[in-house]
């Protein structure tokens, strides 16, 4: 399916937006879609975000002298990403999009997270003393089972604006968090649930649900939590938004 | 006061330059905390700058900058030469942080105050510009713009509106903003020179 060419030369017209970080929304994912297909297009923004660069760089002021001591010291106490297999087509900046496919050991597949989704939801209720399914998780996906498995691993759980609960298991020692749906309806069409990392500072997207038809959804490991930080999930237009555009419709507070 | 030779790439020639950040960063990928701690000297100032530019309360830049350079630090290995700038990379991890954090409190507040755009306080875009530090050179090349190019580029980029946000604080439609402030960056970048 083709864009007609009027809408081509709308999204084109966005490339300046996209560079100066003035898109949101749905128009921001189908721009980042677009970008994908678009060589010229990615050109450009490459360009007009180094331009912009320098718009940034020109305001350089002398930061607070406290400053630099906090940043170096908060470094040694800061563990850093591991390199993905796979770059984002975008200025290779975090915190768009796709962090599943980073985060996550490559070979994921979706049976393994399927099969692990039992594990998670079971462990959901049951807790501790599931020894062999924590074993199946661990053989389907360390990232995830490492976090089930982590010493004093907590479960947070709560109900949802829209039906259904969410829960994760959170080992604050990982900074990771495993966050799994049950009951929770489908999103209206052409939305999606998007799951956030939410402090004063801010919401950093840690992916999208997965869609589910049986209203269980495999596990979704949130990484990089950090103290202060909340889980939300928001509805979002397909393809998930860079910022939240709605409410939360649950709010988890995970780093007690 | 300019903070950081990171303002002045084109003095020290601009590609042996670049190369040197991006040699930078990939050691700091590697966790070394000598070349972390020389990538903060070059970039402090200009992410300082620019979070202070967007958010103008000294504290809470302070607070994003911190972010923005732990960013740099936790996400290094996600920084690919090939695809741009260091300088670019970091400051779009900047510019990023600082609109989030503007744009997650016009939502609180929009949420308090149920529906309507938040309250878009009334930006001096003279002022925002005559402000930047350098920069000559960006100051005359934003003088080389149309009126209205300049407008929608400094609202947007350093007041960190989305263009909608930007198309009602200056009263222009929606499509008029759009190729505005890609019209505005493209002859920024031929004037400034940019290589791409």
């Amino acid at each position: 399916m083709s864009l007609q060419r009027h809408d081509l030369h709308q999204l084109h017209q966005l490339t300046g937006a996209y560079a100066a970080d003035a898109l949101t929304g749905a128009e921001l994912a189908q721009f980042e879609k677009h970008l994908g297909q678009c060589p010229s297009c990615a050109e450009e923004v490459r360009g007009l975000r180094e331009t912009a660069a320098r718009l940034g760089i020109a305001t350089s002021i002398v930061p607070p002298p406290a400053l630099r001591r906090r940043v170096l010291e908060a470094a040694t106490r800061t563990r850093q990403l591991a390199p993905s297999g796979r770059r984002l087509l975008d200025s290779g900046a975090p915190a768009r999009g796709g962090w599943l496919r980073r985060a996550l050991p490559r070979p994921v597949t979706a049976a393994a997270m399927t099969a692990l989704a039992a594990a998670v939801v079971v462990l959901g209720i049951v807790l501790a003393g599931t020894q062999h399914r924590l074993e199946q998780a661990q053989s389907a996906n360390q990232a995830v089972a490492a976090v089930l498995a982590a010493p004093g691993a907590r479960i947070v759980t709560s109900g949802t604006t829209v039906g259904g609960t969410v829960t994760a298991v959170v080992s604050a020692r990982d900074h990771e968090a495993v966050v799994t749906a049950a009951g929770m309806p489908a999103p209206p069409a052409s939305r999606v649930y998007q799951l956030w990392l939410i402090s004063v500072s801010g919401a950093r997207s840690a992916g999208l649900m997965p869609a589910s038809s049986t209203g269980s959804t495999p596990p979704v490991l949130a990484a990089d939590i950090q103290p202060g930080d909340h889980l939300g999930i928001t509805i979002e237009p397909a393809g998930g938004s860079v910022r939240p555009t709605t409410a939360p419709v649950v709010l988890l507070s995970v780093y007690a | 006061m300019e903070a950081s030779s990171a303002g002045r790439q084109d003095d020290a020639g601009p590609a042996g330059r670049g190369q040197q950040l991006a040699g930078l960063l990939t050691r700091v990928a590697r966790g070394d905390h000598s070349a972390f701690e020389e990538v903060y000297d070059q970039f402090a100032g200009p992410v300082y700058g620019l979070v202070r530019k967007v958010l103008r309360d000294p504290a809470q830049s302070e607070e994003v900058a911190q972010e923005v350079m732990l960013d740099v630090w936790r996400t290094a290995s996600r920084f690919d030469a090939a695809r741009g700038s260091a300088g670019a990379w970091v400051m779009t991890i900047a510019h990023r942080r600082a609109v989030d954090r503007v744009r997650s409190e016009q939502a609180a507040t929009r949420r308090e105050q149920s529906l309507a755009f938040g309250p878009v306080h009334g930006e001096d875009v003279a002022e925002l510009v005559e402000s930047a530090l350098d920069q000559q050179r960006v100051r005359r090349c934003l003088g080389s713009l149309t009126p209205l190019q300049a407008e929608a580029v400094t609202l947007a980029y350093y007041g960190g509106y989305t263009y909608p946000q930007v198309a009602s604080l200056l009263g222009v439609a929606l499509g008029t903003v759009k190729t505005r402030i890609r019209d505005g960056l493209i002859r920024m970048r031929d004037c400034m020179g940019v290589p791409w």
